[in-house]
């Protein structure tokens, strides 16, 4: 199961606005979670559960760098979020241009 | 805000077009499959393809009907609730017709908005399609 599942929770996670500032972070490649949260208030226990959510939702790995545990951005789970997105922006646009060529047939016929 | 809006002038009368939109062979032809009724009230689906997320099918109703003037239906799937308008307008010999996609609602819809609205997408996929390409050709060496 559950690709439906998975997905809301893909959309859950980047629906708040400070997972999307750390996503948008972790493109300058892997962070720690003090890295990850410099300049947000958060308290520890709202920053992990943040980190959870993110991981969660499959869209950070977490590796043992050291002592360090470092995030970084997992693009498997993002394209798929954004091949959804650019679904609903190109549907309506192809479905007129369907409709033109219906029309022109049934012109034509 | 929230919505999509699109307009097509086409050649064809405002009666062609208002077929196309209303006939459930032809609207199943161009649009999806679907068993739409030109009825106030009735219950219909669009069937299409599974996505991730998505089961395929588009469950919608008849909120509007005025015949070769104005048709609107809810159009929920794929976590989407929305809904679709269609208005035609006689231009010259042909119909110029409008689509308003509206009512974006819950998490995805808004989401949908937010991420076209604010170029989060393109900046994001452009980088994460840079950094593939990096990795790409680290592999190709």
């Amino acid at each position: 199961m559950s690709s439906a599942a998975m997905g809301r929770d893909i959309f859950q996670a980047i629906a708040d606005p400070t997972r999307r500032a750390m996503l948008n972070r972790l493109q300058g490649g892997e962070l720690n979670a003090g890295e990850l949260a410099k300049g947000f208030a958060l308290s520890q226990p709202a920053l992990s559960k943040h980190l959870r959510i993110l991981r969660e939702a499959g869209l950070v790995r977490v590796a043992e760098r050291g002592r360090f545990r470092v995030y970084a951005l997992d693009s498997v789970a993002l394209r798929g979020v954004f091949d959804w997105v650019s679904t609903f922006e190109a549907f309506w646009p192809a479905k007129l241009e369907a409709l033109g060529a219906h029309l022109r047939g049934k012109a034509n016929g | 805000m929230g919505e999509i809006r699109l307009e097509a002038i086409y050649p064809s009368p405002v009666g062609a077009v208002w077929q196309a939109l209303t006939d459930p062979v032809e609207l199943s032809n161009w649009l999806m499959p679907s068993d739409f009724l030109p009825r106030l009230g009735h219950e219909f689906t669009f069937r299409t393809d599974p996505a991730p997320g998505f089961d395929g099918i588009v469950r919608c109703r008849v909120l509007e009907i005025e015949p070769e003037r104005r048709l609107s239906f809810s159009w929920a799937g794929g976590g989407v609730d929305t809904v679709v308008t269609w208005t035609l307008m006689p231009h010259g010999d042909g119909t110029a017709l409008t689509l308003v996609h509206s009512g974006f609602a819950g998490v995805r819809g808004a989401l949908v908005q937010k991420i076209l609205a604010s170029g989060w997408k393109s900046k994001l996929l452009k980088r994460l399609g840079d950094k593939a390409a990096a990795l790409a050709g680290q592999g190709a060496q």
